[in-house]
């Protein structure tokens, strides 16, 4: 059986490693677009910020997997069942795994190709900021997201004096609610942090040797800079698979054994669309635990395993500074559409819990500190059963599973 | 191979399990001394409370596919194959509390530890007591248990007790009190307690 | 906040609202410890855990798999019986030693050794020195006090076979103890016995423990506490009905507020007076303050409302509450349900907290030793700091809930004889006609593991529905007051028997008999029924309950009822189930033993029941019509 994976990120790892355990003598082959090795990605923000060195994000490769660097999928011929890549390669498959992931979006400013504008998706541009950091005084980050929090983080930890440009009133917008959201800025911006809302980069300016010097910003105003990060976002790498026959909506579509709509397909990490717990519809969540999952019943699926992902779910775990921050599921739902919301907070211990219901589902969680037992929460999210005990006793941060229910009569 | 089995009907919230996990991780390796140990040794097992006031000692269930090593990022749980044991390599782990989110039983906690990390916080876990069972010892948890809520044994002998209680459950001649025989004391704090704090809700 | 989380913690508005205070101020309350608390150790809960010798410390396995028998040898009903036979004497103890104290200022009140102290109630001297059989007749009344104090102190040794006061109860009763060897015979004794017998290797068998327990409770039934409260009449008077308010509401914006909380009147009576105290009053109008203001917590509240009507600012679960509204100058203890927090959360606000007793010391107070013969400067001294502290208030941080309720107080025996008309025969009439079906004594504490007052007040109000005339004390008579059954109006929600009679003696249904050691006024009133219809106490249509009850004196008050004769129902539950046979004799065996058992309910609606149906049981006993329940 030969299996090609098209990707070398956790979901692809997990789907080689799910492959040689259950078959040990397939064939897997690996195609990376990187030059690196599978390594751990959401650790190039520890990277950044100077915790840890570039060899503790290895993550190696299981046996026997040939490992194509530095090339990458343009079309897919599923009648045929071959792949033809950027190299000239033309590469033939039993079962063939897309987990190309996602990339960063651009943004509509001019001279964004200067030195010293990065995304921040790839190790490979980690280090590019590492190389420019001695001579770096001032970050400008756009966006408030994962990766431009994660950046402005990474570049506070290094000294530098730090700008975010956001849209919404707080960071993590998406994944936290105005309270957290809160406390999150405060935390920043105690700790040196510049947060300006509702602007955006017109057009970056150089300094005469190619590098970032300013940014001029949409209403005219002018901030310095020589480094910029843009964290606006990651769209499903897809455009390859345009004639495959492969259906995409905003990633690939799959079903609960990650098969695409294309025979012997599969699909898995942030390059895939599958159904959101919490949410009730379609959705990509890209995010590492969700990618490695994915990729294991992915790759057990194709090694004729049947196994059965029952949906992905949002989540975050984020520390900064002394404040732990996890979120999970729905956590800012829509106004009037019949979400109920309990939280509560302790200001001496410095927790604050946030729960979202739809009905007597949970669908959403918010824990700033205290967050070790978060993934109690996460589990009745993902489970979607109904909450078996009164809705306030999840708002403990000691919540533990026997709180939950009673055992015995 | 015998595995700590829970049993938590049996547990009466002592906590002695705790106590003897911690010291059982600790430099010194007994309790008074242990507490006076900088860091202060830590316990793996959590006893929690129930709805009414019932304990509950909550481990590690050593999963199998494990979500804490799915989620982990640095790689750093692993799985002792011989010894069915989910493992932490303190060297590797970042603690960025990404497996909070995965273990579904909240068992994982995040700080310096005498045992595996003094220095520096880590994610830690029930480690099943590897180094007591190399030297021929059971968990520290399961010996110090003596309610019988922790047991060290064959899996197959424990599903089998409860597949005998069971059937003798549904087998006719059986009420709820019946149940009660084995400890009437027990149960009737126990609907005492329950009814008690039903009347706060 | 959420207001809800409160309500599950309380009844009372002033509860919930200084809960929420508490939340805003950061203040922790013995609510959040219990919490943390959870869940506690089943050994313990079940009475299955000792630590009576260095062989242990030991536990009984319940699921009978784990050891049986302690490393002594004693198994499960010796551990639980001597578990209970030593709360009972660390209850007997406070309450006796509690009345020790009073006999020791009536000692040197007799003596001419205490200023501030004298004789309140000279009659009352009399009548219970003759009991003791003191000469009365054209004596001196210091000298008779002296004797009579003597004569008390004598039933605190180890001279006597049985107390003085026996000869209040019934011949029927008394023949009962002698019969099963619990008839008290030293109130010291009875203690220091029971340590004995607890000893490793003494008493090792379960019901001769628990019998020895029985009579610790009685030589504090009818002996310490019953010299308390005597001792207490005779030196500040016997309570006569009074008007009073209770709650939160009764603490003063405008004026210096001094809280005394603890026991013993030897503090409280003068605190009062100092407060009284022109010259103090005078400067603290010059500070601007419009009066001194003197609340009450807990028993030695009590004891000054039913003596002079002083407000109440509340029971138990309470007293950490009532530091948090922030405008509580002072706050004076002695000894006895203080909890050790309090010294804690009053830094976050102005208050001075004194302990007084050098028996009571805790954490964060500043320690003021009252004794006979410097109570009086001593009181006026710590009133002036109070005064002196009122500027020092915190306006943002006052907050003062609710209005007050109004309430009656003071039902001694002596008054209800009064109220009576000089003899019980009304009263006794009453139940004879069946409008009054019975006399129910609901006592005892607050427990957070019962929502507080809810156990007291749903237990009384279903009483009183039935036509049961309810007597109360301790934290119990403070529910009730603020849910507004101790006054005129409460009638309306009594039965048509007890309204009835209630309306045309002018009494409420409910009456407020004090604090924890005037349980013993029920106990005599009780006897005095037996004796009027030469009856055993056990023959009356009586019951009690400790709805809420948390404290080792409250084991030891329910034993001493049950050994007099009347059912006594449990909302809590007692650490005795880790053996069925101990339980089985309390719920049950004592019954054939005593002629009245223990209940267990913490559904206060069922323990109404049970107490309904135990006293029309006792009135079909009698010969009296009796209903179903």
């Amino acid at each position: 059986m030969r299996h090609l994976i098209l990707g070398s990120g956790i979901a692809g790892l997990q789907a080689a490693r799910a492959i040689r355990s259950t078959q040990p003598e397939a064939q897997i082959t690996m195609l990376g677009r990187e030059a690196e090795p599978p390594y751990a990605r959401p650790m190039i923000s520890q990277l950044l910020e100077g915790a840890v060195e570039p060899i503790h994000l290895d993550l190696g490769l299981p046996p026997d997997v040939r490992l194509i660097s530095e090339d990458e999928a343009v079309s897919v011929h599923a009648a045929e069942r071959t792949v033809a890549t950027l190299q000239g390669r033309r590469l033939a498959y039993d079962r063939l795994l897309v987990a190309t992931g996602a990339d960063p979006r651009g943004i509509r400013a001019e001279n964004t190709d200067l030195e010293n504008i990065h995304f921040m998706r790839t190790k490979a541009q980690v280090r590019e900021m590492l190389r420019a950091l001695p001579q770096s005084r001032r970050a400008l980050v756009l966006g408030g997201g994962l990766v431009g929090f994660k950046a402005a983080y990474g570049f506070l930890r290094q000294g530098l004096d730090v700008t975010m440009l956001i849209r919404s009133e707080y960071p993590l917008s998406q994944q936290v609610d105005p309270t957290a959201g809160k406390l999150v800025r405060d935390k920043l911006e105690e700790n040196g942090l510049g947060v300006l809302v509702g602007k955006d980069v017109a057009r970056f300016e150089e300094d005469g040797a190619g590098r970032v010097w300013r940014a001029q910003l949409t209403d005219g105003s002018v901030l310095d800079c020589d480094v910029a990060v843009i964290g606006k976002g990651v769209l499903p790498v897809t455009g390859f698979l345009e004639g495959s026959g492969v259906d995409v909506d905003l990633g690939i579509l799959v079903d609960e054994q990650m098969r695409t709509s294309a025979r012997d397909v599969f699909a898995a990490g942030d390059v895939a669309e599958h159904f959101d717990l919490a949410r009730d519809e379609r959705w990509v969540n890209a995010i590492w635990p969700e990618a490695a999952d994915q990729g294991r019943i992915a790759g057990l699926n194709m090694a004729g395993v049947p196994a059965r992902y029952p949906g992905s779910l949002s989540r975050n775990t984020i520390r900064i500074f002394d404040m732990d921050l996890t979120t999970c599921g729905l956590v800012n739902p829509p106004e009037d559409a019949g979400f109920e919301t309990v939280q509560d907070g302790d200001a001496k211990k410095g927790t604050f819990r946030r729960l979202v219901f739809s009905g007597d589902r949970l669908v959403g969680a918010a824990c700033v500190n205290r967050i070790e037992q978060a993934g109690v929460l996460r589990a009745l999210i993902a489970g979607r059963a109904p909450v078996p005990c009164p809705k306030k006793d999840l708002l403990r941060e000691d919540v533990h599973p026997a709180g939950l229910f009673p055992f015995f009569p | 191979m015998r595995q700590v089995v829970v049993h938590p009907e049996r547990c009466v919230g002592c906590m002695q399990c705790m106590a003897a996990c911690a010291a059982a991780h600790s430099q010194s390796g007994f309790l008074a001394a242990a507490i006076r140990e900088n860091p202060l040794p830590a316990p793996r097992v959590h006893v929690g409370s129930g709805r009414y006031g019932e304990g509950f000692p909550n481990r590690c269930r050593h999963c199998d596919p494990a979500p804490c090593m799915t989620a982990c990022l640095p790689g750093a749980i692993y799985r002792d194959r011989i010894l069915n044991t989910v493992l932490i390599d303190p060297s590797r782990c970042i603690n960025c509390a990404s497996c909070a989110m995965a273990c579904p039983f909240g068992v994982i906690r995040y700080h310096r530890d005498p045992w595996v990390s003094p220095n520096r916080a880590v994610a830690v876990k029930c480690d099943n007591c590897v180094h007591r069972q190399t030297q021929g010892l059971i968990p520290a948890c399961a010996e110090v248990c003596k309610s019988g809520a922790l047991t060290f044994e064959e899996p197959e002998g424990a599903m089998k007790r409860r597949t005998d209680e069971m059937a003798r459950r549904t087998a006719g001649y059986v009420e709820q009190e019946r149940i009660g025989e084995e400890a009437p004391g027990f149960m009737l704090l126990r609907q005492l307690k329950k009814r008690a704090i039903q009347l706060t809700e | 906040m959420d207001q809800k989380r409160h309500s599950r913690k309380t009844i009372t508005e002033d509860g919930r609202l200084m809960l929420a205070k508490s939340e805003q101020d950061g203040v922790e309350t013995v609510w959040d410890r219990l919490e943390a608390q959870q869940p506690h150790c089943g050994y313990c809960e079940l009475g299955l855990s000792c630590r009576i010798c260095a062989m242990g410390p030991c536990r009984i396995d319940p699921f009978g798999e784990g050891p049986q028998q302690g490393v002594c040898g004693a198994d499960a009903d010796i551990i639980v019986a001597r578990n209970l036979g030593r709360m009972i004497a660390s209850g007997a103890a406070s309450h006796s030693d509690h009345g020790r104290d009073l006999v020791e200022v009536l000692e040197a009140v007799a003596r001419g050794a205490s200023p501030g102290y004298a004789i309140g109630d000279e009659d009352k001297l009399r009548r219970v020195a003759a009991e003791y059989g003191v000469e009365t007749e054209g004596r001196e009344v210091l000298s008779v006090a002296g004797d009579l104090a003597r004569a008390m102190q004598e039933d605190y040794g180890t001279r006597l076979s049985r107390l003085g006061l026996l000869s209040r109860v019934p011949e029927q009763r008394q023949a009962l103890w002698d019969r099963l060897g619990i008839t008290p015979r030293g109130i010291d004794r009875e203690t220091s016995e029971m340590m004995h017998r607890t000893h490793m290797g003494v008493d090792n068998d379960w019901q001769n423990l628990l019998l020895q327990a029985l009579r610790n409770a009685l030589s504090d039934g009818w002996g310490g506490s019953m010299i308390a409260t005597e001792v207490s009449d005779i030196l500040f008077g016997t309570p006569q009905p009074v008007s009073s308010r209770i709650n939160l509401g009764v603490i003063q914006e405008d004026q210096v507020n001094i809280a005394v909380h603890g026991h013993n009147p030897i503090v409280s009576e003068t605190i009062m007076r100092a407060c009284r105290d022109e010259d103090l009053l005078q400067k603290a109008r010059d500070r601007g303050a419009a009066g001194i203001n003197l609340v009450g917590l807990c028993c030695t509240g009590n004891e000054l409302l039913m003596r002079h009507g002083i407000p109440m600012a509340g029971n138990h679960l309470m007293t950490e509450l009532v530091l948090v509204t922030g405008a509580m100058e002072m706050m004076l203890v002695d000894y006895q349900c203080i909890m050790p927090s309090l010294g804690r959360i009053a830094p976050c606000y102005h208050t001075r907290m004194i302990s007084t007793s050098d028996k009571a010391k805790f954490p964060g107070m500043e320690h003021r030793e009252f004794h006979s013969d410097n109570a009086a400067e001593l009181a006026r001294e710590l009133v002036e700091q109070a005064v002196d502290n009122f500027g020092k208030r915190n306006p943002d941080k006052v907050s003062i809930p609710s209005q007050p309720v109004d309430l009656v107080g003071g039902f001694s025996v002596e008054s209800v004889l009064q109220a009576l008309g000089g003899s019980l025969d009304p009263l006794l009439e009453a139940i004879k006609s069946g409008k009054i079906r019975g006399a129910a004594g609901v006592v005892g504490c607050n427990n957070p593991k019962i929502r507080h007052d809810l156990g007291h007040t749903v237990l009384t109000s279903r009483l009183i529905e039935n036509d049961v005339l309810v007597l109360d004390t301790g934290c119990a008579a403070v529910a009730n007051a603020k849910h507004g059954l101790e006054r005129a109006e409460a009638a309306e929600r009594a039965g048509p028997g007890l309204k009835e009679v209630c309306s045309s003696l002018g009494i409420p249904p409910v009456l407020h008999f004090g604090s924890c050691v005037d349980n013993v006024r029920i106990l005599v009133l009780a006897a005095e029924l037996a004796k009027a219809l030469s009856q055993d106490i056990s023959a009356l249509p009586l019951a009690g309950a400790a709805p809420e009850w948390y404290s080792e004196k409250a084991v030891s008050i329910g034993a001493y009822c049950v050994a007099s004769g009347i059912d006594t129902v449990l909302g809590p539950t007692p650490p005795v189930t880790g053996s069925m046979n101990v339980t089985g004799l309390l719920t049950q065996g004592l019954e054939d033993i005593l002629g009245a058992r223990f209940a267990v309910e913490p559904d206060p609606e069922e323990a109404a029941r049970w107490m309904l149906s135990r006293i029309e049981g006792r009135r079909k006993g009698l010969g009296l019509d009796s209903r179903q329940v």
